[in-house]
């Protein structure tokens, strides 16, 4: 939005009124300290109960749990971790969806991209395909759990087809994809809703000369909607990493709880189960730790490659 | 020309079947709500013969949803107006006031947005427990201030970033004091901005689990979200009133979808266009 767009009101000249003088001459100190009064709240709250446990955390994963319950423990925590199966689960499964990403990204991509060329009933999709990220996981992942239950309609609906009943939840092989592609399901319409809006900067005249010269959809994405996006698909690649690695917990509590065979641990349930369930909240703290270098690192990476993407294009 | 109108349509229809995806399983789960057990178990996707509201009633009163409901609604309410008062105020200073380390403190809130609540709950347990706020209603309505803040504070101060300067003078002109130009200019003026945020935060609110498990132990102060999850365990023999709960946790939402749809929208793509 343009600064100068909205209409500046028409103001009368200034008279030195006494409230307006009243107001001035009280004015030096509290004017002064007017913004850091405004500001307070928030800075305090946020240093108090954001920044403040951040750094207790740190300090906390190098301390130990139970018998040596706040004596420091140096790297113990780390060591534990890695040993720990559980935790090397919810590794891998980090890993298989960082592997997932990039399906993650563009189904809305290419949903935005025909809705911005207008496809029929575009307007109803997008308010059809934006609803479910309006739900919570919780109700998401209730749900599911009813349709994609053994002996639920899922199944009845694949077996009209001629296709056996899968164990979506129960089998350890298939649950994390089942739990993954349900949040996909519930989300994908966040990140279409920011294409959308990369979509109302992208200068439409290229798209039309590039139909001009006779460039194939494929074509017409690849060398005039991918360039003129890239800062678009830069923030839904980073976005939807993070709502991978930290909003998924909704739906692992409700849908497996883990399970089936502790197969769908992600970090953020293995610090709920290690806090909550074991009472080892030094544990947990390292675990908290090595996520948030965990989000840092895939942030950075993605990040790097996709400007260097960028600059090739 | 016909040959682009033909692919048009073999899109059209995929993204029909994918919208019909979208919007079934709330359809289904609405409809098994209204059946019977004996109906459901029959046959799972028929259409309910004649609507069974004595499933919801059930979920309502004897899982007491009723009391999730009110403790959902009390804590979501207290939190938005919070956030919204001293995002305001903040995005207003950040945007328009000049004061020294105006833009470190800005940057600090831009990288306080980066740091997810798992990293930060087992530690920010601790600091709400030594303050005895676990377990309480201003314990939970402050742990979600605190994590929604940074956001509500970066889109504020982008709305007011693009109030003209202008009449922030003049009002200073007319005699305000910077509290007084807050109040009267600035509040009423960042409405729009205002209700697009505070429909997200309560969204968020309302839709959180997990800071509500941590924070809200005890039974009877459950949110309506954290009722649902142990709806499951008490109902798995009795699908509809189970499907019954959930519906009653979703209609709300559904509800403001339908009113602030654009709303909603705006504000989260304002988040990516002005990142």
């Amino acid at each position: 939005m343009p600064p100068g767009a909205a209409p500046t009101p028409v103001r009368p000249a200034p008279t030195p009124q006494p409230l307006g003088a009243v107001a001035r001459r009280r004015g030096p100190r509290t004017e002064l300290l007017a913004p850091f009064v405004l500001v307070a709240p928030a800075v305090l709250i946020i240093v108090g109960l954001r920044l403040w446990p951040l750094v207790l955390g740190i300090n906390f994963s190098f301390t130990g749990d139970g018998d040596r319950n706040g004596m420091p423990v140096g790297l113990d925590n780390y060591v534990t971790l890695l040993g720990d199966p559980l935790f090397r689960t919810a590794l891998r499964n980090v890993g298989l969806l960082v592997l997932l990403l990039p399906v993650a990204v563009a189904i809305p991509g290419l949903l935005a991209t025909f809705i911005y060329l207008r496809t029929p009933g575009h307007r109803v999709y997008r308010a059809v395909y934006f609803f479910p990220a309006v739900l919570s996981p919780v109700i998401v992942g209730a749900i599911f759990n009813l349709l994609l239950a053994y002996d639920g309609p899922f199944n009845e609906v694949l077996a009209v087809v001629g296709l056996g009943p899968v164990d979506w939840l129960g089998d350890p092989d298939v649950a994390i994809f089942a739990v993954a592609g349900v949040h996909v399901w519930a989300t994908f319409g966040m990140a279409l809703v920011v294409f959308l809006a990369g979509f109302a900067n992208l200068d439409p005249s290229l798209l039309d000369a590039a139909r001009v010269d006779g460039a194939s959809l494929p074509q017409s994405i690849r060398h005039v909607i991918v360039p003129g996006l890239t800062r678009t698909i830069q923030f839904v690649f980073v976005t939807t990493m993070i709502g991978l690695l930290t909003s998924m917990f909704g739906l692992l509590f409700v849908m497996t709880g883990g399970g089936p065979e502790a197969s769908t641990y992600l970090p953020e349930y293995y610090i709920w189960v290690q806090q909550g369930q074991f009472n080892q909240p030094a544990l947990a703290s390292a675990a908290s730790t090595a996520l948030f270098l965990i989000m840092l690192l895939v942030g950075l990476a993605q990040i790097g490659v996709l400007r260097r993407a960028g600059r090739e294009g | 020309m016909a040959g682009r109108r033909w692919t048009r349509w073999v899109v059209a229809i995929p993204m029909a079947a994918l919208a019909l995806a979208t919007v079934y399983p709330l359809v289904f789960t609405a409809n098994v709500a209204m059946k019977t057990r004996r109906e459901y178990v029959l046959d799972r996707f028929s259409l309910s013969d004649a609507p069974r509201w004595d499933n919801i009633a059930s979920a309502w009163t004897s899982v007491g949803m009723s009391r999730y409901f009110l403790n959902s609604a009390v804590v979501v309410t207290c939190s938005v107006a919070l956030l919204l008062l001293f995002g305001s105020m903040a995005g207003f200073a950040l945007a328009r006031l000049r004061f020294r380390g105006s833009s470190a403190l800005y940057l600090g809130f831009l990288a306080a947005l980066f740091i997810p609540f798992q990293v930060i709950m087992v530690p920010l347990t601790r600091v709400l427990a030594g303050t005895g706020l676990v377990d309480t209603y201003p314990g939970l309505v402050l742990a979600y201030v605190a994590q929604f803040l940074p956001f509500t504070v970066f889109l504020m101060t982008s709305y007011y970033s693009t109030v003209p300067a202008e009449v922030v003078d003049a009002a200073r002109i007319d005699g305000n004091t910077a509290f007084g130009v807050y109040w009267r200019i600035m509040l009423p003026m960042g409405v729009p901005a205002l209700i697009s945020v505070g429909v997200l935060n309560a969204l968020f609110c309302w839709n959180d689990v997990l800071i509500a498990l941590l924070v809200m132990p005890s039974a009877e102060h459950r949110t309506l979200m954290v009722g649902v999850t142990s709806l499951r365990g008490q109902y798995s023999d009795d699908i509809p009133v189970f499907a019954s709960g959930v519906l009653v946790a979703a209609v709300p939402v559904l509800v403001v979808y339908l009113f602030l749809q654009r709303q909603i929208a705006d504000g989260v793509s304002a988040g990516a266009t002005k990142g």
